[in-house]
């Protein structure tokens, strides 16, 4: 694997700063105290990686074994005939079905949050008015409202619209629940801006459309990678909006669809982790090909 | 739309203010941007300098006010009725709220839901930050394992939970198989009244530490390596180097990631409801949990809105504390400074 | 000044109007509400059943019905969301008179006493009482489709024969294979305690044994101070005493009966016997069926010495039943379908699964059933039974049930003890 995490202090190109271009604890050139092996430092990093790697490697072997060896071999050996038959019945079991609807929730989050988000970031960050101070306090505020708390009402006022067990049931409160966090990254990213662009841009005669679009969206396109990668993965993992909010087989998400496997499988564990296992996948794909903005992108939910 | 009478009206006020010239003076200031007369002149350059109107926040606040502020007052509103989800809730005034200071049940939720806050945050920041100090090192084998430890961050809270139940499975999982090798003769970790409870700490940090220990990583790599430079000059050693640069540097990026932890340990729900269902009897129905069980198993909405209700009280409180002691609000960039 | 301030509204306009467009568009693989009949089950091995009829009235009517698995762990919770929304199924299994009274009061089912009155074949396909228990306030609103379903202890041949004892007639063979289980290393009864409905199986028997279907039929009536009756307190008692003895190993709290976990635990051999709805033979059969057609063995829960109860009585799910929801767009096609259930194809898939029918001429047919042994033990159970006691959490409403079940398995795990039990019943 070529493995090449965030180098740089962020990687935006945004922001020129004369940043140094690799920098970290560990300076490479002479010979120092530093550059003796850390041998504690190694024992922990050594321990970390048996309680990260054993589960998942547990789980891997669980989900090539036989259902009717699952109870009786032990967990940590790979098994002699391996079958990939627990995969084939999770797929029977409509897995797919439910990526799919996932990848539509998925989509339409993050298509809704990027708009609202770079428009209200550019109102907060470039109009001079005073409620524009009001808005970033209100999405600030919005940061502490867990949606669990709002579930009952969440739940009321999908009722009211008649959208209850549908997709866009899911859509429109996961999204509104990820507008705070992203319309402050975005704030972050849209100030790094510099004020000469802007009057570039004015002089050329550009109104405030085309200064959006042109200047402001193609700048800030590593705050938008970042916000993009924070509501999708909002929209992957959320469970409590589908829980309540829609009932069909035929609108199940991805963790709905496990958490009910979970009841339906009984005694098929090797099935249930095998679903559990290709749930992954898709995200798995996007790291593989995508390492960077997706690592890049959660760094910068929390970096700014 | 409302937009249309709202803006001529900020529209005025903004022309009233002294025209004198001025170009702005960059984002520096976005996080109190509360007028003043630089705030007005830049305004009145407005049309020239292509700076938008507050109309451009209006979809954004509407969208986040029906779907997130409205449920809010809703959730105050409905604390004071009984409903049971079907027909029309029922004004009753403050009786859910007498009710829920006198609940032992509630009580013990909010103990628990702090005790698992002060606990995940006491075991998960020690190790993602010295993680993520180690991994931001620039040698190839700290790259590949991070990118290995970065595996459970691809799985979702209901994956994990669901991954974590098999394994700790008493009678058929790898730790029932473990156990005997182990010499502990049966693993009743989730039927367990504290065990359960440490198993949910455990999971959580399972599952969060990659995340925080990817903040810290991106934290480490932006002190400038000329300060380990200086302090190696000046004969210190690795752990004086740790403790008097990377510590001190790392303190936005701590703070950072403290308040996501603790928003996100105040909200823990569906590795509850799928480990242990609050279980073994309620010693580890955290706040949340509560919420979910008041509402939509006992069918006590208005109740439930009230445990949801304080939530957000003590979620706000808490969150405004760590912003005020802080500054995250203000977004400053973590190399402001130096 | 103006033309501006327009074209940022514009812009504003139109990338709200993307947004939208972007949500409905990915709505497509949605879709709203179809016109299908929607028949919501609980999902488990006995759904070959419905499928069956489902399958019968689909070729004979002109409307489609369908089938909605729920899954077992929170089917209460799921319907009666749904319930509170325009999205309601048209017809929905429940367990009759209690758990269907909230529905009932806001009027959202419709009336099957006309069906019945038109089509007196269907009133006495079933077994009267049963029908009975269909009704709330002297309306029906539920029409049986399950076989009965009375708890039993379960046991596996295998491991009795292996230990040298006898299956359990007193509570006296109860305690001593408790100690023969135990020494021999066999869990002598499996349990699923992160399922506490289970344990309350256990609870429900012995507070019935010992003081009769008298007490829990006060606190049914509204008055919490029936907990403090002292058969409950003398089934709290024996509760932890059991536990002690360690009558279900001391792993049994992690594990879940949704999960398939107690049930594996006896066709492995792993326990010796398991307390349980008469479904667990149909979950063996379709689980392990070399165990269920070999070594599957089944007996009554003994007498309680001292006990008032009459040891003939029976605590479970009397049956469960389909409603027809009133605002249903196929109320007539729904009313066609429930009498499905009384027909001859119905009744030979339920006793095939295993189940025996809760339908008049059920003695002649379970003849036929891959275990008639079973299926006439089972039918003679509930015709003897003076009194078959609901589920109590089917039978309270929810929100004492939940605390309730939450207090029987904190009982269970030794965290709070009988006394404390009983004041805690109480004060719901």
């Amino acid at each position: 694997m070529t493995v090449r995490l965030a180098e740089g202090p962020s990687g935006s190109p945004a922001r020129q700063r004369p940043g140094p271009a690799r920098t970290g604890p560990t300076p490479t050139r002479g010979r120092s105290k530093r550059d003796r092996p850390n041998v504690l430092a190694g024992m922990g990093v050594a321990l970390w990686l048996v309680i990260v790697a054993l589960p998942l490697y547990a789980l891997l072997i669980a989900t090539v074994q036989r259902a009717e060896n699952y109870t009786s071999s032990g967990p940590f050996t790979p098994p002699t005939d391996p079958t990939l038959g627990n995969y084939w019945r999770a797929i029977e079991n409509g897995l797919l079905g439910f990526v799919l609807n996932t990848a539509i929730v998925t989509a339409a989050v993050v298509a809704i949050v990027v708009a609202l988000a770079s428009m209200t970031g550019f109102a907060i960050v470039r109009s001079r008015t005073r409620w524009t101070t009001g808005v970033f306090r209100v999405f600030l505020l919005g940061l502490a409202i867990p949606s669990q708390a709002v579930i009952v009402p969440v739940y009321l006022i999908i009722v009211q619209l008649g959208l209850y067990d549908t997709l866009t049931a899911i859509v429109l409160p996961t999204a509104a629940f990820a507008l705070p966090v992203c319309v402050l990254i975005l704030v972050g990213s849209m100030r790094d801006i510099s004020e000469e662009l802007y009057e570039a841009m004015a002089l050329d005669g550009a109104g405030s459309v085309r200064t959006f679009l042109q200047l402001v969206v193609p700048m800030s396109r590593s705050g938008l990678s970042t916000i993009a990668v924070y509501a999708a993965l909002q929209a992957w993992n959320g469970f409590l909006f589908p829980l309540i909010l829609t009932q069909s087989p035929d609108k199940r998400l991805i963790t709905m669809g496990l958490f009910e496997f979970q009841g339906q499988y009984r005694i098929d564990i090797p099935g249930l982790l095998a679903a559990v296992v290709l749930s992954t996948v898709p995200l798995f794909l996007v790291y593989l090909f995508a390492r960077r903005s997706l690592v890049q992108g959660m760094m910068g939910v929390g970096g700014k | 739309m409302t937009s249309g009478t709202s803006s001529p009206v900020t529209g005025g006020a903004a022309r009233s203010g002294p025209a004198t010239g001025g170009t702005g003076t960059g984002g520096a200031g976005v996080g109190a941007p509360a007028g003043g007369p630089r705030g007005r002149s830049a305004r009145a350059t407005g049309p020239r300098t292509g700076r938008p109107s507050a109309v451009w926040a209006v979809p954004g606040l509407l969208y986040f006010g029906i779907f997130a502020a409205l449920p809010m007052v809703l959730v105050a509103y409905l604390s004071l009725t009984s409903w049971g989800g079907l027909g029309s809730p029922e004004f009753i005034g403050l009786q859910n709220w007498t009710r829920l200071v006198n609940d032992p049940l509630m009580h013990r939720a909010i103990w628990l839901s702090l005790l698992l806050t002060v606990l995940t945050w006491a075991v998960q920041t020690p190790i993602s930050l010295l993680l993520g100090v180690w991994a931001a090192g620039p040698q190839r084998n700290r790259a590949v394992l991070s990118a290995l430890f970065f595996l459970p961050l691809l799985l979702s809270s209901a994956a994990i939970a669901i991954i974590w139940r098999a394994l700790l499975d008493p009678n058929f999982g790898p730790l029932a198989w473990l156990g005997p090798v182990l010499g502990l003769p049966t693993v009743n970790l989730l039927g367990g009244s504290n065990s359960a409870f440490l198993v949910i700490v455990f999971v959580s940090s399972w599952q969060f530490i990659p995340l925080h220990m990817l903040l810290y990583q991106g934290g480490a790599r932006q002190i400038p390596a000329s300060l380990y430079q200086a302090a190696e000059i000046d004969g210190a050693g690795r752990l004086r180097a740790f403790w008097h640069i990377t510590l001190p540097q790392l303190r936005h990026t701590i703070t950072t990631s403290s308040v996501l932890m603790v928003v996100g340990a105040l909200t823990y729900f569906e590795t509850v409801l799928i480990l242990t269902n609050g279980g073994p009897g309620t010693d580890t129905t955290i706040v949340p949990f509560l919420m979910y069980r008041a509402g939509f198993r006992s069918w006590e909405l208005g109740y439930a809105s009230a445990v949801a209700f304080t939530l957000v009280v003590v979620a706000t409180l808490v969150a405004l504390l760590l912003v005020r002691f802080t500054g995250f609000g203000s977004m400053r960039s973590t190399k402001e400074g130096l | 000044m103006r033309t501006p301030r327009l074209s940022s509204l514009a812009g504003a306009a139109a990338l709200c109007l993307l947004a939208t467009t972007a949500c409905s568009g990915g709505e497509g693989g949605g879709g709203g509400a179809d016109d299908r009949m929607h028949v919501w089950m609980y999902q488990d091995s006995l759904v070959v059943v419905q499928e069956g009829a489902v399958d019968r009235f689909n070729e004979a009517s002109e409307t489609e019905a369908v089938i909605d698995q729920v899954p077992g762990d929170n089917y209460e919770e799921r319907l009666r969301t749904a319930m509170g929304s325009s999205e309601q199924p048209d017809v929905f299994f429940n367990w009759g008179a209690g758990s269907i009274e909230p529905y009932v009061e806001q009027d959202m089912l419709h009336p099957l006493d006309d069906l019945l009155a038109e089509d007196p074949e269907l009133a006495e396909a079933f077994i009267p009482s049963i029908l009975e228990s269909g009704k709330v306030d002297g309306v029906q609103y539920g029409i049986p489709l399950r076989g009965t379903q009375p708890v039993m202890i379960f046991y596996n041949n295998a491991v009795f024969e292996d230990v040298g004892v006898e299956p359990p007639e007193t509570w006296e063979d109860i305690l001593d294979l408790i100690d023969a289980f135990t020494e021999e290393d066999v869990i002598p009864f499996a349990l699923a305690g992160g399922d506490p409905w289970t344990e309350q199986m256990w609870l429900q028997y012995l507070v019935d044994r010992i003081g009769g279907p008298e007490v829990f039929a006060r606190i049914h009536g509204g008055d919490s101070e029936g907990w403090r009756d002292p058969a409950v307190l003398e089934a709290a008692e024996m509760v932890q005493d059991l536990v002690d003895r360690g009558a279900f190993g001391d792993a049994y709290a992690s594990v879940k009966y949704t999960e398939g976990g107690a049930s594996t635990l006896l066709s492995e051999g792993r326990a010796a016997m398991h307390l349980m709805g008469s479904w667990e033979y149909s979950t063996h059969l379709d689980q392990a069926r070399e165990f269920a057609e070999n070594d599957l063995g089944y007996v009554e829960f003994p007498a309680i010495p001292g006990g008032t109860g009459d040891p003939a009585n029976v605590v479970g799910n009397p049956t469960n039943y389909f409603s027809v929801t009133a605002e249903s767009e196929h109320v007539e096609a729904a009313l066609e379908f429930l009498k499905y259930t009384s027909q001859e194809e119905y009744v030979a898939d339920m006793v095939e699964n295993g189940e025996v029918p809760t339908t008049a001429n059920a003695e002649e047919a379970v003849a036929d059933s891959p275990n008639p042994e079973f299926a006439v033990f089972q039918y003679e159970m509930v015709r003897d039974a003076p009194h078959f006691q609901l589920s109590w959490d089917q039978a309270l409403p929810p929100n004492v049930a939940t605390p309730m079940v939450t207090e029987i398995e904190s009982l269970f795990n030794g965290q709070i003890t009988p006394e404390q039990f009983v004041d805690a019943l109480a004060a719901l």
